[in-house]
């Protein structure tokens, strides 16, 4: 690799912050009135066991009010803010690994696109579908460390088999498109067979049908916010930067 | 004439070679950065960064939520 990555960072963390900070605003005004009624419920629940069973030490101790709830609104952005620079980083850097033999600067709108498209697969959609996200009041405290790994695998294996269909698709060259086509999608087919292969999560979900539905597709809308701000800025950066670098080769004109 | 060529290619390697081993360099530790930073906000339970104690899980809780991340 001999082009600088640095500016590839930069675009990155500029994207990524972008990305974060839209979606973190996006799910503070849809998805909080959820997660707040969901701990409202939560603690209703609480409440009623410890009447029924007399036992307050089996209470969720959800919250022990660390932080108030608007506090944790504000944590919300801020951690979407830092998420969102993150992935743009690690963004930047795959990019740059999969693009380093065509050139860094070549076609920057389409490639981020296209790119941001596969990393939403790859790191939101397809570990999402396997565990969909679970509003306040659902987790358990005793499970959490098997979750987390359960989790990590569920992302890994969703990278993987977006390396793999990519791989497929790039070996496959001299084949007719239908076969390229088809070959990638019976790798994504197999990619979920994985991903179902896993346990499934531990915990009972003692929450209502409907708001579990919502709040599960407010965090897919979350995600698909979180990738399309960020690829749309990454391009258009990197669309600016290569307009700029033309004109910088000729002699500047006073 | 020759030899001129030669340590000037020698060179041009060498610099070369630098370079790419600063630009995996920036990037290995990028990714470290990255990666720590998406641990602190959706990994952390108040044990692996123990001074955090629960504030940093507490804080970032919607947010794990939200996004998936497995939570208490």
């Amino acid at each position: 690799m001999s082009e600088p990555v640095l500016p590839l960072l930069g675009r990155g963390l500029a994207a990524g912050g972008a990305a974060g900070l839209a979606a973190g605003l996006f799910s503070l005004l849809l998805a909080e009135p959820l997660m707040d009624r969901a701990i409202r419920l939560e603690e209703a629940r609480s409440a009623a066991d410890e009447h029924t069973h007399g036992a307050a030490a089996t209470a969720v101790q959800h919250h022990e009010e660390l932080f108030s709830r608007s506090t944790q609104h504000f944590g919300l952005v801020v951690t979407a803010v830092v998420a969102g620079l993150a992935l743009g980083v690690l963004f930047a850097l795959a990019y740059a690994l999969v693009h380093r033999r065509t050139g860094l600067g070549e076609r920057p709108w389409p490639r981020a696109l296209a790119f941001g498209a596969a990393a939403f697969v790859a790191v939101s959609l397809l570990p999402g579908l396997r565990y969909p996200a679970n509003p306040p009041g659902v987790g358990d405290s005793g499970t959490v460390a098997s979750r987390q790994a359960l989790w990590l695998a569920a992302v890994v294996i969703g990278i993987l088999g977006m390396v793999l269909a990519r791989q497929v698709y790039v070996r496959l060259a001299d084949r007719s498109l239908p076969v390229r086509q088809v070959a990638v999608a019976v790798t994504g087919v197999a990619t979920l067979a994985v991903l179902f292969a896993l346990p499934g999560n531990p915990d009972e979900v003692p929450v209502a049908a409907t708001l579990l539905w919502d709040f599960r597709m407010l965090s897919l809308a979350s995600h698909a916010v979180l990738w399309a701000v960020f690829a749309g800025v990454f391009g258009a950066l990197g669309l600016r930067a290569a307009t700029r670098s033309v004109p910088a080769a000729e002699p500047v004109a006073a | 004439m020759s030899l001129h060529t030669a340590q000037h290619t020698d060179t041009a390697a060498v610099t070369s070679a630098a370079t790419t081993a600063r630009h995996w360099l920036i990037m290995a530790a990028a990714a470290i950065i990255a990666l720590v930073a998406l641990y602190a906000v959706f990994m952390d339970n108040g044990t692996a960064i123990a001074a955090t104690g629960d504030y940093l899980h507490e804080f970032s809780h919607d947010g794990r939520h939200l996004f998936g991340a497995p939570c208490h």
